[in-house]
């Protein structure tokens, strides 16, 4: 199946500073998300596949199409910049409507479009107030509702859940979870781990502006080798697993944690790791009360492939 | 044994010393942040094109029997008397300079803190509005006072220099005064004019095209109105007329419209007092949004 | 691209109608009605003898004709692409299903209807004003309708002009100050062709009361020699096409950056 996004050996410099290097990319129907600090290149990218940039090398493509200048691919792309960016002037309906017009819609069905998506962002009741009495939420709120509303195929949002308050934040990822279920191509950019995690499991982890990593958040783990896995025990008996589990091969490290009694391994060979502790648990009289994996999330993969 | 000390944040054990001079800050950032913009500097220094060829009058002016041979009758038109500064700092284009430097590096100051929200940032601060204002007017009082009064002191000295005595100062003992003073007026009269412009708007744009705008209209209105009413009192509706009859007053010099220039003073004092009045009700910490 | 440029036309229009800058320019323009009463009650007063008609040939046009149109073209062409870049809403128009070129388009045409109605208005009431107490003459309108026209065609030039400067300079408004005020004005002192290399130099050769003897209101005019009416409706409106597409050609091709 063909990509709906597609980016082959795309760089990009502003002067002397690099946006993206060598940035080649496939993107499928589903939710994507960008992770990486500020200045990865997370918006240069973006920028490049809303046609807001040209790539100094490469190309960026949706179905199959040139970006640059294609005005019909626009049709089906919906993007929300990350720049608090509005025509202050005029209210929330009138910016919906007015952005909705220019995509040829009747009149009639540019107040239905805005007053439905308003519904959704919950900004209904306040529609006929300016933007610029906004609060930061509702701004972000309009933004996202702009890039919905006309219903398109594929979303880009730059760092959507910004200046959001948890149930907001709530709301939007349940919408982007809505979209992804009819089939939709979202690609998401946040340097807020916990958000991209609650999104999804599909990410591409950029830095610097190439990309150090793609795919299921597991997967990558599993990929890094150079790193060991760590699984912490807690366990009032903590010392004593730590003897007897010693001498196995796979255990490069211990460490211990007197004060909530727990014992960190540090092992390459977490299936052998714990299927022995699995037998030791059920031959001994040893109690476990906590088993976790402090490095299994995507703050730990990314401050390892980063080098820290 | 000595402590061992953690790396992490520790409380500033120093005193907080209070200084007098809290506007110092704004405007020196004002002055810096100006010469950042492209074509300023440039510009700047092309205002002082005047006040080099002044320079080079008062040389030459000293010097006349060796310039004999280029220039008939040069010993009227080069004398150096209190016309002589009162026509530098009245110069029409020094007028436009100034214009046109503020409309570049002045029209920002308020309606940029607006635009990106800053006041607030200012206010968060122990700062109170009046050092505010004073903080960015201290950055048009520099600039005028870098093309008015230090070139008109300069020229001062120059003439005392090149003449070898006193003299001149001894007959024209108020001409520094003059001087002074009215390179103060020039500074204020600036600073208000385009203080207000800024504070009516976030774009510093708009407030550049408004500046030139408003002077060049004011020059129309006064060309319209005279040939209406061919009174000379037309000439208080323009900026650059009251500037230049305050001169002649200030100067001793003729007046350049038959009304007594201290109309002129006082159109200018009053829009001067204005304009405080409007930019200290405008610069608010909170934008009030209805 | 012709509903395009529609589409853009009916959000500008709408959205300027709604500004703040466009109240305040209708404002500004009122000074000719202000002008115009003051004059009024002046002559009231059995001080002017000149008709309503002369006065307002030879004063207020020097108003429009030198001060606002340029003004207006001005703030509202240089903005053309500045405001979008300050204001970083390019993105909501870029990533729209409308051609670049139809943007730029829809925008200028947006900004000369609002820019004629301040002006037309302004010249409506003012003319009124001083020749309220004249019967009704088609002739007078007719010459309202003219000066009109030859301010719309103004518009329209430099307009062109300057959002061409706007898409191709980061900072137009210097160079649009420096041409519309400054070489606008020194040019037209210039003999010979020299003064057909300036949009004034067409627009007042379309006025009457610049191609005849003006009587003792001639010292309020430079020299001119005038084009013959036909070429100079021609130029302004090959200076007004020649630069739009030049715009549109410009903001099609070039990439914008926002000031980080």
């Amino acid at each position: 199946m063909r990509a709906v996004i597609e980016a082959r050996d795309l760089s990009r410099w502003y002067g002397n500073v690099l946006g993206i290097s060598e940035v080649t990319l496939e993107i499928q129907p589903g939710i994507t998300a960008l992770l990486g600090p500020n200045g990865a290149g997370k918006s240069t990218f973006m920028k490049i596949i809303t046609g807001q940039l040209k790539p100094n090398i490469g190309e960026a493509m949706i179905y199959g199409e040139r970006v640059w200048n294609n005005r019909r691919i626009f049709r089906q792309l919906g993007f929300c910049p990350e720049a608090d960016a509005f025509y202050e002037e005029l209210t929330g309906f009138e910016f919906l409507t007015g952005l909705l017009s220019l995509y040829g819609f009747r009149q009639s069905e540019c107040r239905e479009r805005a007053e439905h998506v308003l519904k959704v962002v919950e900004l209904y009741d306040v529609r006929h107030r300016q933007v610029r009495s906004y609060s930061r939420g509702m701004r972000q709120r309009i933004k996202v509702a702009q890039a919905i509303a006309h219903d398109p195929e594929i979303l880009i949002l730059d760092e959507p859940l910004s200046g959001l308050d948890p149930l907001s934040k709530r709301r939007v990822i349940k919408l982007i979870k809505e979209f992804k279920a009819h089939g939709k191509t979202i690609v998401v950019s946040s340097h807020v781990l916990p958000e991209v995690e609650a999104m999804t499991s599909e990410i591409v982890l950029i830095h610097q502006g190439k990309i150090l990593a793609r795919g299921d958040i597991y997967f990558i783990r599993e990929l890094i080798d150079t790193h060991p896995h760590m699984i912490r025990i807690k366990s009032p008996a903590f010392r004593e697993l730590a003897r007897i589990l010693a001498p196995e091969d796979y255990i490069l490290n211990i460490s211990f944690n007197q004060e909530d009694q727990s014992v960190i391994f540090e092992t390459h060979h977490r299936d052998r790791f714990f299927n022995r502790l699995n037998d030791l648990v059920l031959e001994s009289d040893l109690k476990v009360d906590e088993i976790t994996s402090p490095d299994d999330n995507l703050q730990a993969i990314f401050d390892y492939l980063v080098g820290k | 044994m000595a402590t061992i000390r953690e790396k992490g944040y520790h409380h500033w054990e120093g005193q907080l010393l209070e200084k007098g001079r809290a506007f110092w800050p704004i405007t020196r950032t004002g002055i810096k942040l100006a010469f950042q913009r492209k074509y300023f500097k440039f510009i700047f220094s092309g205002a002082f094109l005047p006040a080099v060829v002044y320079a080079a009058g008062i040389y030459i002016s000293e010097r006349l029997e060796d310039f004999k041979f280029m220039a008939q009758g040069a010993e009227r038109t080069l004398q150096v008397d209190p016309g002589f500064f009162k026509s530098y700092l009245s110069l029409d284009f020094l007028f436009f300079m100034i214009i046109l430097l503020m409309a570049l590096g002045g029209a920002g100051l308020i309606s940029d803190d607006f635009r990106h929200k800053a006041v607030q940032l200012y206010f968060a601060r122990p700062i109170t509005k009046l050092d505010y204002i004073l903080g960015k007017a201290g950055v048009v009082v520099f600039f005028v006072g870098m093309l008015t009064l230090i070139p008109g002191l300069i020229l001062l000295i120059i003439k005392l220099l090149f003449s070898g005595s006193f003299k001149f100062f001894l007959q024209y003992p108020w001409l520094i005064v003059s001087i002074i003073f009215y390179s103060i007026l020039l500074m204020v009269f600036f600073t208000s004019f385009v203080l207000l412009l800024s504070s009516l708007s976030k774009n510093r744009r708009y407030v550049g095209v408004v500046i030139f705008a408003l002077y060049i209209l004011s020059d129309i209105a006064q060309g319209i109105i005279y040939v209406i009413f061919r009174s000379p009192y037309s000439a208080l509706f323009s900026i650059k007329s009251n500037l230049k009859q305050v001169a002649a007053g200030f100067f001793m010099d003729k007046l350049p419209y038959a009304y007594p220039w201290y109309l002129s003073l006082i159109v200018l004092l009053v829009f001067c007092f204005l304009s405080y009045v409007v930019i200290k009700r405008k610069v608010r910490g909170v934008e009030v949004i209805r | 691209m012709k509903s395009e440029i529609l589409r853009v036309f009916s959000f500008y229009f709408f959205l300027g109608k709604k500004s703040t800058r466009t109240k305040i320019f209708f404002v500004l323009s009122l000074v000719s009605v202000l002008l115009a009463v003051v004059i009024r009650v002046y002559r009231l007063a059995g001080h002017w003898t000149e008709s309503g008609q002369v006065v307002f040939q030879n004063f207020l046009m020097v108003f429009f004709l030198q001060f606002l149109i340029i003004i207006l073209a001005l703030f509202y062409g240089t903005s053309t692409v500045a405001e979008e870049l300050e204001g970083r809403t390019l993105p909501y128009l870029s990533s729209r299903p409308i051609a670049r070129a139809a943007i730029i388009t829809g925008k200028y045409l947006a900004y000369l209807s609002l820019t004629f109605m301040i002006m037309v208005s302004a010249v409506l009431a003012s003319f009124l004003v001083l020749n309220l107490d004249q019967d009704f003459r088609l002739a007078d309108l007719l010459t309202v309708i003219r000066y009109s026209l030859v301010l719309l065609l103004g518009l329209a030039a430099y307009l062109a002009f300057f959002t061409f400067l706007s898409t191709w300079l980061k900072k137009p408004i210097l160079v649009g100050l420096a041409f519309g005020f400054g070489w606008e004005s020194v040019i037209q002192y210039f003999p010979g062709t020299t003064q057909k290399f300036s949009v004034a130099h067409y627009l007042k050769s379309l006025l009457p009361q610049y191609t005849t003897s003006a009587g003792k209101l001639g010292f309020l005019f430079i020299r001119l020699e005038p084009s013959r009416p036909a070429i100079a409706v021609m130029t302004l409106l090959l200076i007004a096409s020649v630069f739009l597409a030049l715009a549109s050609l410009i903001f099609s091709y070039k990439e914008y950056l926002f000031e980080d």
